[in-house]
């Protein structure tokens, strides 16, 4: 279903939502954060991405999962810790970090199903804005399957245009949300589809940072596993893990133990962001560590990205929102690696 | 209710005993859920125990599926839950969660010789194996185990091992000569070597030390077994055990669901990241 609204009457919109908790992008220092809201007038002219993607919202840095306590039999107590029902509108989220939702979703729903995740998942709405200008200068989505207009995971899909918001109703969730203040969406006129066609053409040329021949990256990565590549490209790095952190498709985690009281015991379980980066991430007890330097964890999180990921579930796990590359304080950069694998396969 | 698979079942400890001593102790814990639960699992999978307030580690267990009595894990004192255990007594609650993996094929190796071939705890996972064909010894030929360890005092399951050699051949080494021991020094896979054992309709399973396991496969291929008579189990650091939090992986496999047990046909395929 396609609609417009006003752009004065956005506010108006988010304002009949309270049922509702409500996040959407906040300015902090220099960077831009998901952060509840209680109201949304506009989408700030200089917004451009936030800086901790979408799936800290649906996989949180850090989760409890059960308590555990000494009861007066003297055995332990475990108190299970579900994600508090609260449905969520998440405003502003870019396609990148949306799709990186849908690759979540394989991994969290797929076999055993990650009941954390899965409870979250429902919970959230999902209503994206489209990038035009790119929000970033090392987007590069295009390369991967995605776009500045993409509506994969998303809800709802809003695009700021001269006085309106053109309005892409994408699930029944959408049509849910939309259904709160009915009066103030209005069927496009063919002026708007044309201006909405016209952002996206012009969106999608704006690109400066691509993969020439995806196609050939996973075939060619299966031949690279003793590169010299892997070395080279990561004999700068810091360890410090950023280019996981920030991925919105990056979901590795530790489970570790918080205590609060040692007699009686008192404490919680909880789940951690953890990342392939950390030197310790894969050391065994014994010392052994199959993974045990820079350059085996660079390759694992490309492999990963591009061909493990790829074997299971036919899909690349890189959204191309470009953080990675961004943030890297030494400049490691994705996109120039995968072109220099793509190229080995020439 | 939905199942959470990181909430553990309460297990309680109903026997500890001391296996091997000094500064690599290893003790073997035997284990029953609360409330009258049962654990079903398949040999060569895996469990994650819980110690609250420390963490969780992942064993493999070593009794039988087909004891429903208690559940058996040998446990070499190494990092904080397992160093924690080694503390706990008989009675103790801990919880435990799984079972994780894949397990041996057993229902393929009906009518075929097995060859047991373990170093240090690796026996472990082997036990498990060994322990259900002797109880189902119409469905097997041979058995056979070679077991070694650094020194006599680092064999675990010694007591068990005496009584097994009145029903199976069992050949035991040392790495280094000890005044009174009778049996074989040196490295299992030489002691493997020195035995010959034939590959004709039989299936080796080796777990140990990667550096044993890498000679006896060698040695095995030089006996002319094939790469699919030979079995190993494979350990990575784990947290989650449902192929979730992405520590154990080799390539696209997780070892926790994918693996622990591989075939060598199977594992040679797979970067050697374990």
């Amino acid at each position: 279903m396609e609609k417009v609204l006003k752009k004065s009457d956005l506010g108006q919109w988010v304002a009949r939502l309270k049922d509702f908790d409500l996040y959407g992008p906040v300015r902090e220092n220099n960077h831009w954060e998901f952060n509840q809201i209680s109201q949304l007038a506009n989408f700030p002219e200089d917004y451009t991405q936030v800086n901790v993607p979408l799936k800290k919202i649906l996989l949180p840095n850090r989760e409890v999962l059960f308590q555990f306590e000494d009861n007066r039999n003297g055995g332990p107590y475990l108190q299970e810790v579900l994600p508090e029902e609260r449905e969520v509108v998440v405003f502003g989220v870019r396609p990148c970090d949306a799709r990186g939702i849908v690759l979540l979703e394989k991994v969290f729903s797929s076999e055993i199903p990650d009941i954390y995740f899965e409870r979250r998942r429902q919970q959230v709405y999902v209503v994206g804005l489209s990038c035009y200008p790119l929000p970033g200068e090392n987007c590069f989505c295009l390369s991967l399957g995605g776009g500045p207009f993409s509506t994969k995971g998303m809800d709802i899909l809003l695009t700021k245009m001269q006085s309106k918001y053109f309005v892409e109703v994408l699930t029944p969730k959408g049509e849910k949300l939309i259904k709160a203040a009915p009066e103030y969406f209005f069927n496009p006129t063919d002026k708007d589809q044309q201006e909405r066609q016209q952002l996206e053409r012009k969106a999608r040329a704006m690109f400066t940072r691509q993969i020439e021949g995806v196609e050939k990256i996973w075939p060619v990565l299966s031949q690279m596993f003793e590169s010299p590549l892997w070395r080279e490209e990561s004999y700068r790095c810091l360890k410090c893990g950023i280019c996981t952190y920030l991925c919105p498709t990056c979901h590795c985690f530790d489970i570790t133990d918080e205590i609060s009281s040692t007699a009686p015991l008192q404490g919680k379980r909880v789940r951690v962001w953890d990342t392939c980066q950390f030197p310790d991430f894969t050391m065994h007890s014994s010392g052994h560590n199959p993974r045990p330097d820079k350059a085996s964890r660079l390759r694992q999180r490309i492999m990963h990205k591009f061909l493990y990921f790829v074997e299971t579930f036919g899909d690349i796990m890189c959204t191309g929102c470009g953080r990675c590359v961004s943030k890297c304080p030494v400049g490691i950069d994705i996109i120039d690696i995968l072109n220099k694998v793509a190229s080995h396969g020439a | 209710m939905e199942h959470n698979p990181y909430l553990p079942q309460l297990a309680r400890i109903i026997s500890i005993k001391e296996e091997v001593g000094g500064a690599r102790p290893i003790k073997t814990f035997h284990l029953e859920l609360l409330n009258g639960h049962r654990f079903d699992f398949r040999c060569g999978q895996c469990a994650m125990i819980s110690v609250f307030g420390k963490g969780e580690s992942m064993i493999s267990i070593s009794s039988s599926p087909l004891i429903k009595e208690y559940l058996q894990f040998s446990i070499l004192k190494m990092g904080r839950v397992t160093t924690a255990l080694h503390e706990m007594e008989e009675g103790s609650i801990v919880g435990l969660r799984g079972p994780y993996g894949n397990g041996f094929p057993l229902e393929e190796w009906k009518g075929k010789n097995l060859i047991f071939i373990g170093g240090g705890i690796g026996l472990a996972p082997i036990w498990s194996v060994l322990q259900t064909a002797l109880r189902q010894r119409d469905d097997f030929g041979q058995l056979t185990l070679f077991y070694g360890a650094r020194t006599s005092q680092d064999l675990v399951f010694k007591d068990e091992l005496k009584k097994l050699k009145e029903t199976i051949p069992v050949y035991l080494s040392i790495d280094v000569k000890e005044p009174g021991w009778n049996e074989y020094v040196g490295f299992v896979p030489q002691n493997v070597l020195d035995k010959k054992p034939s590959p004709e309709k039989a299936i080796a399973i080796t777990c140990g030390p990667p550096i044993m396991i890498k000679f006896v496969i060698k040695g095995l291929q030089e006996l002319g077994f094939q790469d699919d008579q030979i079995f190993t189990t494979v350990e990575n650091k784990m947290k989650c055990g449902i192929g979730k939090c992405g520590r154990c992986n080799i390539g696209h496999h997780y070892v926790c669901k994918d693996g622990p047990v591989y075939s060598w046909a199977r594992l040679k395929t797979l970067p050697q990241e374990y």
